[in-house]
């Protein structure tokens, strides 16, 4: 059976609109700022392979993992297990995962009895537990105390929701009050979702959507060996650096070698500096999802990202290596930061081939700072402040101040949602004028904002990169300044602070914090 | 002619890119005039004028005119918008360029991920100045500071400031300070907190600076519409929210314009006397590179608040019109990913292949050339007729490409554009709680009717109507709207430390607030009906559920229903404390008038006008007539296949399908393959 193309292109509007939507009910249903501001969050759809088939307009870096949570979790519960109205929940390294805070909801989807798709929303959870408040301790040396790892749970099911396993989540979290609601609008995303695929297998049959998804991976391998055949034959090599955490604290190198041809292409990245005594140690997930975050920017923007654009693409990382460090090994920091590294590893190894189409070093961290405290009813809060900073240039534009690249896409959260949630005041939010690097087109400037803390015992997590390593120039334009984060603190020198720290702070005491600019491109 | 006030007539004029539309109804006995004449883009008041003479009325035979316009939500897409500079908290005066970091486009490198912001710069001032979120002044604005920042923003030599302090929704004093002395030296003002009185300073002063940036433009244009004599006094405008205003409140809020077009056709549908046996009916309007779809419910249509255009966000209360673009001019490809329709459209110029001026891109018009929809005989607008080989010749390459005839790629990719279509309907019906497939599908514009059936059978709608009026939709829709002001505030207070009576003062003051303008023009308050709306949530969510208020207020049956309208959206529902976040208030003078129309000459038709191949099916064209849809005979039964046209619209009606059209000239379409 072979299904017409133009089945195939309204089935693949409806599974598009079916995971955006999913999106849209985490950040509306949901409680805490991390998701309803700054929406870090994704939704996609898998076959019932665990192939991805669908995603929302969200998170490239957790769209590449989920294209491999499903696949792991059918290795840790056999199908047999799986029932309609089942949703899972799991965070586990070991299943799909990227980082403990990064919790999946998986739903089976069965129409007449058979299982066709699974439902994913994965959402960033603001506290699961660990050693410090916000889940990013960052003295970590092992998974463990990074807080709980949720191996698959299934907390719904057909009759409605297991209180006693949520529970069990729910208290080994900070920020119990706010968890909850979260868990509750990951199910019911996976549940709308799971509406609208029954609706399509309804309108078409379940054979026909089963073939059309496999024909929508045969159309994407087509479109991705086309992509690969405009860039030019070749071996190319490039590398990016992570701050600190290498031998003598040195910055650790993420090496790729790529080899295109034809319609094909390898990244060996077998050359990576070995692991690091860091939480910026990733998995080899995350470096595939940043190969096909950084080939798709590059090669086929248009491209339908589902299960067989990976087709025409091999990759091997090096056990032992900061990529692939193995089990049990803290890596909270590392989904965010050192994937990036990755990515951009890659569009330096391309400035040989294709300088054309490649923007210069932006602001490719998280920009992380964690506020935790207690509020007035003695509840845990956390404040999830991410920042982005002024994009690279390229060879026809400036870069753009303010903004989010590549892997990550999450927004900030509002001033005034801040002073009236949590004891902090915010001094200043402004451009950081003069911070994009110079060239033929300059890169965008970053941001400045600085942090008043009305409070008593609160603390604060500090996860950044771009810090010692500046935001890279291309063709000749210069680097952009790099990140900094300063603690003003009453009767104590000027402090600058570390890419990745804990630590308390008092009442009173004022962080300013500067996020970088884009490099330049060309000489000047 | 001489006339009384009972029997002057109301006019709706709605003034599109290519005509401006008029319709006159005289309440008296619900007759109705309809016209078009071409629009001038130089000279839209003359194209009123002329709109207004082709009806043969005089001044003295109108009560009122009601005009929609594209005018400001051209220049917000176009960007030809006033250079405005942008008073802000000092510290904050880059909020507005750093946005909310995010960006649209996740893999297109070369796109520039952020809009530039209206102010740029070298026109945002620093006002040292301070509020917190409870309201209390942390660093008072000096009459110095005053004097400075109103020098600074005279000596930029623009005419229009947006004023957006933090905290401003809690305590407005500073910006009504500001706004005094800017207006008092000559400038156009817009406050954040007038203008959007609500939390997130991005977007409140996103907002406010558009309101800015679209004032000279509103203001110089309703001056011109207000010198003109016919129009004298007698002008009302279309705002977003589906209701009229008057000039002197658009003057004060010119955003409210923002909409105002696709608002109209909304507004007509909502008036549709007793809808058609459905209590929910879905609005469908094809334009030329859009479609715009909006779900109205027992006469109300649904309204957002998070709306944005051109990418530029507008949180203000509109008529909640889904836009997704796909149009007749969508231009239709076949790559290796497949096919695809749109976004991007042939425009006016050169436009679809089968116009004749050059277009060599096949478009949805093509394809319903080629599927034989089209009368070829008639000329389009009075000028041109369509060229059905040029259409073929653009189609063909992409046919061969996939292996197939013309009439199957033709059918297919009909099916595609309807599939788009679906998407849109379905943001406004399922991601809202709602099953589309009770409503009926109300069709309205250019290339509606040719595709309602085709996309109600997809999506699973068995009634479609096509409204008499509908090729001037928009323009009834101005006739028959009732006047609304609306009134929107923040309230912030949870239900476990709730406080009845401040509660009731803020529904006072909200109530005063709508009350106003009509007050102000001697229409008394038992004309005026008052309706609130609680936007409520969950402690800790930050997005609201609109709840229905019922006086006298009980805060328990407020959450009650709160949690039934969350159970409907999410599929759960919890006991735990919910906040009223904002109180929305409407104050709604009910026009009266509806928007089905007095029966005309009754007919006995319909009269064929032609008989010619139509291809529902790939294997064979079918011979379908080709009626004249005004000589239909009320109440009697057409079957498909057949093709119902008048001047500016043809209505396909596919085999299984049926056609009646009722009294008063509306096409009630029904799917005979459900059976439900």
């Amino acid at each position: 059976m072979t299904v017409d193309p133009f089945t195939i292109e309204v089935i693949r509007h409806g599974l598009s609109a079916a995971a955006e939507e999913m999106s849209l009910t985490v950040m509306r249903a949901a409680r805490s700022p991390v998701l309803r501001e700054a929406g870090d969050l994704s939704s996609a759809l898998t076959d019932h392979k665990g192939d991805l088939i669908s995603q929302g307009k969200d998170i490239p870096a957790h769209i590449g993992t989920m294209s491999f949570t499903v696949k792991q979790f059918l290795n840790w519960i056999p199908k047999e297990q799986l029932r309609a109205g089942d949703v899972w929940f799991t965070n586990h390294p070991e299943c799909g995962g990227n980082h403990l805070p990064d919790v999946k909801a998986i739903r089976p989807i069965f129409a007449k009895d058979k299982l066709v798709a699974f439902s994913i929303s994965l959402a960033h959870w603001a506290d699961v537990g660990g050693a410090w408040p916000g889940s990013y301790y960052t003295a970590a040396t092992d998974s463990i105390q990074e807080g709980l790892r949720l191996p698959p749970l299934r907390l719904f099911h057909a009759d409605g929701p297991d209180r006693e396993k949520i529970a069990v989540v729910t208290s080994n979290v900070r920020g119990q009050h706010l968890t909850e609601g979260d868990i509750f609008a990951q199910m019911s995303a996976t549940r709308s979702a799971e509406q609208r695929v029954l609706e399509i297998c309804e309108e078409y049959g379940v054979d026909v959507f089963q073939q059309a998804l496999e024909q929508l991976h045969d159309l994407s391998e087509a479109q991705m060996r086309q992509a690969l055949l405009g860039l030019p034959d070749g071996v190319y090599k490039g590398e990016d650096f992570v701050d600190e955490g290498g031998p003598d604290d040195a910055p650790a190198a993420v090496r790729v070698t790529i080899t295109v041809k034809g319609d094909t292409a390898d990244f060996d990245f077998t050359e990576t500096d070995d692991k690091i005594n860091s939480v910026l140690n990733t998995t080899p997930l995350m470096a595939a999802a940043a190969m096909m975050y950084a080939i798709k920017a590059v090669a086929g923007p248009e491209i339908q990202p589902n299960g067989g654009c990976y087709r025409p693409l091999t990759f091997k990382t090096r056990p032992g290596s900061l990529i692939d460090p193995g089990p049990m090994v803290p890596i909270v920091g590392g989904n965010h930061e050192t994937s990036q590294r990755v990515a951009d590893a890659i569009f330096r190894a391309l400035e040989g081939a294709v300088p054309t189409r490649l923007t210069a070093g932006g602001p490719t961290t998280a920009g992380l700072f964690i506020f935790g405290g207690v509020d007035a009813k003695g509840r845990y809060s956390t404040l999830y402040e991410v920042h982005g900073g002024g994009e690279g240039a390229r060879t026809d534009r400036d870069g753009c101040p303010a903004v989010r690249v590549h892997m990550v896409n999450t927004s900030n959260t509002p001033v005034e949602v801040i002073e009236a949630e949590y004891p902090l005041r915010v001094l200043q939010h402004r451009l950081r004028k003069g911070s994009g690097g110079a060239g033929k087109h300059k890169g965008g400037d970053g941001i400045v904002r600085e942090y008043l803390t009305l409070g008593d015992d609160m603390v604060l997590t500090t996860m950044f990169e771009r810090r010692v390593v500046a935001p890279y120039g291309l063709c000749g334009g210069e680097s952009g300044a790099p990140f900094r984060a300063t603690l003003y603190r009453e009767n104590e020198p000027d402090r600058e602070l570390p890419g990745k720290s804990n630590m308390s702070l008092k009442k009173g005491d004022r962080l300013k914090m500067e996020s970088s600019g884009g490099g330049g491109f060309g000489t000047k | 002619m001489k006339n009384d006030t009972a029997s002057k007539w109301r006019v709706g004029i709605d003034i599109g890119g290519t005509f401006t539309d008029i319709v006159a109804i005289n309440p008296k006995d619900n007759t109705i005039r309809v016209g078009k004449v071409p629009s001038r883009y130089e000279d839209p008041v003359g194209a009123i004028v002329e709109a207004i003479t082709s009806l043969e009325l005089e001044a003295d035979d109108i009560d009122v005119i009601v005009h929609g316009t594209t005018r400001v939500t051209n220049a917000i897409i176009e960007g030809t918008m006033a250079p405005v500079a942008l008073l802000a908290t000092d510290g904050f005066e880059d909020s507005i360029e750093i946005a909310r970091l995010s960006r649209a486009e996740l893999y297109h490198l070369d796109v520039p991920p952020k809009l530039p912001p209206l102010a740029p710069s070298e026109r945002r001032i620093p006002v040292a100045e301070r509020m917190a979120y409870t309201g209390d002044v942390l660093k008072p604005l000096s009459a110095e500071e005053i004097s400075r920042v109103v020098a600074q923003a005279k000596s930029l030599g623009i005419d229009s400031v947006a004023v957006s302090l933090l905290h401003s929704y809690a305590n407005g004093t500073h910006e009504r300070q500001l706004g005094q002395a800017l207006a008092d030296a000559g400038l156009h003002v817009s406050l954040s907190h007038q203008i959007n009185p609500e939390a997130r300073e991005y977007e409140r002063t996103a907002v406010t600076l558009l309101d800015a940036a679209v004032t000279p433009i509103a203001v110089n244009y309703l001056g011109t519409l207000e010198n003109e004599p016919l129009i004298k006094g007698k002008l009302r405008l279309f705002h977003s929210a589906g209701g009229m205003a008057t000039p002197d409140a658009v003057r004060n809020r010119p955003l409210v314009m923002a909409m105002s077009g696709p608002a109209a056709g909304v507004a007509a549908t909502a008036r549709l006397g007793g809808g058609f046996g459905h209590n929910s009916l879905l609005t469908f309007d094809m334009g030329g590179t859009t479609t715009d779809v909006c779900l109205v419910q027992d006469g109300e249509a649904d309204i957002s608040v998070d709306k944005k255009i051109a990418g530029r966000p507008i949180r203000m209360p509109m008529v909640a019109v889904e836009s997704i673009g796909a149009g007749g001019g969508s231009i239709v490809r076949v790559d290796t990913g497949g096919l695809t329709i749109g976004p991007d459209s042939a425009g006016a110029n050169p436009g679809p292949a089968a116009y004749g001026n050059g277009g060599t891109q096949a478009t949805i018009t093509d394809i319903s050339v080629v599927l034989g929809y089209m009368n070829l005989d008639k000329k389009l607008g009075g000028r041109m007729t369509l060229d059905r080989d040029a259409a073929i010749k653009t189609i063909t390459p992409m046919a061969e490409k996939l292996g197939m005839g013309i009439a199957e790629f033709a059918l297919g990719t009909a099916k595609v554009a309807n599939a788009v279509m679906s998407r849109a309907l379905r943001r406004v019906t399922v991601e809202r709680g709602v099953d589309g497939r009770n409503c009926a599908l109300v069709a309205f514009g250019g290339a509606a009717p040719l595709y309602a059936a085709g996309l109600a059978r997809m999506y699973g709608i068995c009634d479609v109507v096509v409204p008499r009026a509908s090729s001037v939709f928009s323009a009834l829709g101005c006739v028959v709207a009732d006047t609304s002001y609306t009134d929107q505030r923040t309230i912030r207070s949870e239900s476990d430390t709730w406080n009845e009576a401040s509660f009731a003062a803020h529904l006072a003051e909200a109530r005063t607030a709508v009350l106003k303008p009509f007050l102000d023009e001697g229409i008394s308050e038992g004309a005026i009906q008052v309706e609130h709306t609680a936007l409520v949530r969950y402690v800790g969510q930050s997005s609201e559920v609109a709840t229905r208020i019922t006086l006298p207020h009980d805060i328990s049956m407020t959450g009650e229903s709160f949690r039934k309208n969350h159970d409907q959206l999410y599929g759960f529902a919890t006991d735990e404390s919910f906040e009223i976040v904002s109180l929305r208030t409407v104050g709604v003078l009910p026009s009266g008038v509806s928007a089905t129309v007095a029966p005309g000459e009754p007919n006995d038709g319909p009269t064929l006008i032609s008989t010619g191949d139509v291809w529902f099916d790939a294997e064979a064209p079918v011979s379908t007539p080709r009626y004249d849809r005004a000589t239909c005979a009320a109440g009697r039964q057409i079957y498909g296949p057949a093709i119902l046209e008048d001047a500016s619209s043809t209505v396909v009606v596919p085999p299984n399908w049926s056609v009646t059209a009722n009294a008063a000239g509306d096409l009630l379409m029904k799917d005979h393959d459900h059976d439900r």
